[in-house]
């Protein structure tokens, strides 16, 4: 979970490192610990920190981890020589060692040479067989490789055993709404809610999955739920106010036909539209004629809009 | 940080010599032989003073305080990490043209 001070921090840090001051050591630290993918710059600095005998002795343990994280920003980058020269140095250091294998698979995969990859997985798990990332690469391999159904097969396998690892329920709720299975997203999307009630970005995709799914219920339960992520976020998450609209606009157009007594009060619409209308007149005050005209169509006329649920 | 300290040491002294004061006051109440009801008004008044002392301080010596409300502005969660353990390498980026002149010396 990156917090807003973090992201804050990591933006900062990273201006600093790349315009020439000092602090790389403490950027890749941040990047580690905060599990952002920013492969080039990860590349760049941490060369440049390894390729300096002086630095590199000045890092005593971290180094080798830092090799890590440089081959593995190699590989994203398609710079397979460096990440090759990494993962050797570090088998010289720690030969027959689990993490160092599974970076040579890793390697495999990334050069494209799927069978081999597959071989050395299996090999690793024969001796190793609840080792939690390689099961999860080989359900990375799959999905690379265009075969998403074995992906989805082997992620519900390896959610059998591990049912607490809530970033596998996030892929695979990822991987449903990619298929458009919304009813499997959804119930993927209520397990993270049920083991991280906290955060409010799982409230914000399941609603938007209840949104897309439509239908009067769904749609009562995703204006909830956006409304709970607007409690979360101390209101200053966009997306959720516009889904409370939204909501409320499809609603009141379902509903139309039936008794005026059932209609659920339109309070919670006009105050996320004055949260709106504030917020774009704070910080984008030259698109607020577009939100006011937006707002008022939707008042006369309304639209039904897809959400698709993307980061 | 110097006031705020200083006002926390002279805060605590008061404390001690109201103890003090309690002290010998029931020391005179045996000789007198009375019974021992509350402390004189002015221990009380030296107490809250002490009290008010040491509370200003336990508030101003720290740096500033962290906030831990989880939606204020700098604890609200702006984005999930990127699920690292799924990371894929084919990818778009693959064609992209990069630094090449990164290597790796050792």
């Amino acid at each position: 979970m990156v917090g807003a001070a973090e992201e804050a921090q990591l933006n900062r840090l990273e201006s600093q490192v790349d315009n020439g001051g000092g602090g790389a050591r403490e950027y890749l630290c941040l990047v580690r610990k905060l599990k952002a993918r920013r492969s080039e710059k990860v590349l760049k600095h941490g060369l440049s920190i390894l390729n300096d005998p002086k630095s590199r002795s000045r890092l005593a343990g971290d180094e080798w981890t830092l090799y890590e994280q440089v081959a593995v920003a190699a590989m994203d980058c398609q710079r397979l020589d460096v990440a090759k020269d990494c993962v050797a140095t570090l088998s010289k250091k720690f030969t027959g060692s689990l993490r160092v294998g599974r970076l040579e698979a890793m390697l495999l995969e990334a050069k494209g040479a799927w069978a081999d990859a597959e071989k050395a997985y299996a090999r690793l798990l024969e001796d190793n067989p609840l080792d939690e990332v390689m099961h999860k690469r080989k359900v990375a391999m799959a999905k690379a490789r265009g075969n998403i159904s074995a992906a989805i097969d082997f992620l519900n396998k390896y959610l059998e055993i591990f049912m607490a690892d809530h970033d596998a329920w996030r892929e695979l709720a990822e991987i449903y709404v990619s298929l458009q299975m919304y009813k499997q997203a959804a119930f993927c999307y209520e397990e993270l809610i049920l083991s991280q009630p906290t955060v409010p970005l799982y409230h914000l995709a399941y609603a938007e999955v209840l949104y897309t799914m439509g239908g009067l219920e769904n749609l009562q339960a995703a204006k909830k739920y956006y409304a709970s992520t607007i409690t979360l976020t101390g209101g200053k998450n966009t997306r959720a106010l516009y889904g409370v609209c939204l909501c409320s606009v499809a609603i009141n157009q379902l509903t139309k036909g039936r008794n005026k007594e059932e209609k659920e009060s339109s309070e919670l619409q006009s105050l996320a539209a004055e949260a709106l209308l504030k917020d774009y007149k704070h910080r984008a005050p030259e698109k607020l004629p577009l939100l006011t005209a937006m707002l008022k169509n939707m008042k006369a006329r309304p639209l039904i809009l897809i959400f698709f649920s993307k980061k | 940080m110097g006031v705020g300290f200083v006002v926390g040491v002279f805060g605590g002294l008061v404390l001690a010599h109201a103890a003090y004061s309690t002290i010998q006051y029931r020391g005179m109440l045996k000789i007198v032989e009375e019974e021992f009801s509350g402390p004189p008004m002015n221990v009380v008044v030296e107490l809250l003073l002490g009290l008010a002392l040491c509370t200003w301080a336990g508030l101003a010596v720290p740096a500033k305080f962290l906030s831990i409300l989880p939606d204020s502005d700098e604890n609200r969660i702006v984005y999930l990490p990127a699920n690292l353990d799924f990371m894929i390498f084919n990818h778009r980026g693959k064609i992209l043209p990069t630094n090449t002149e990164l290597k790796f010396k050792i």
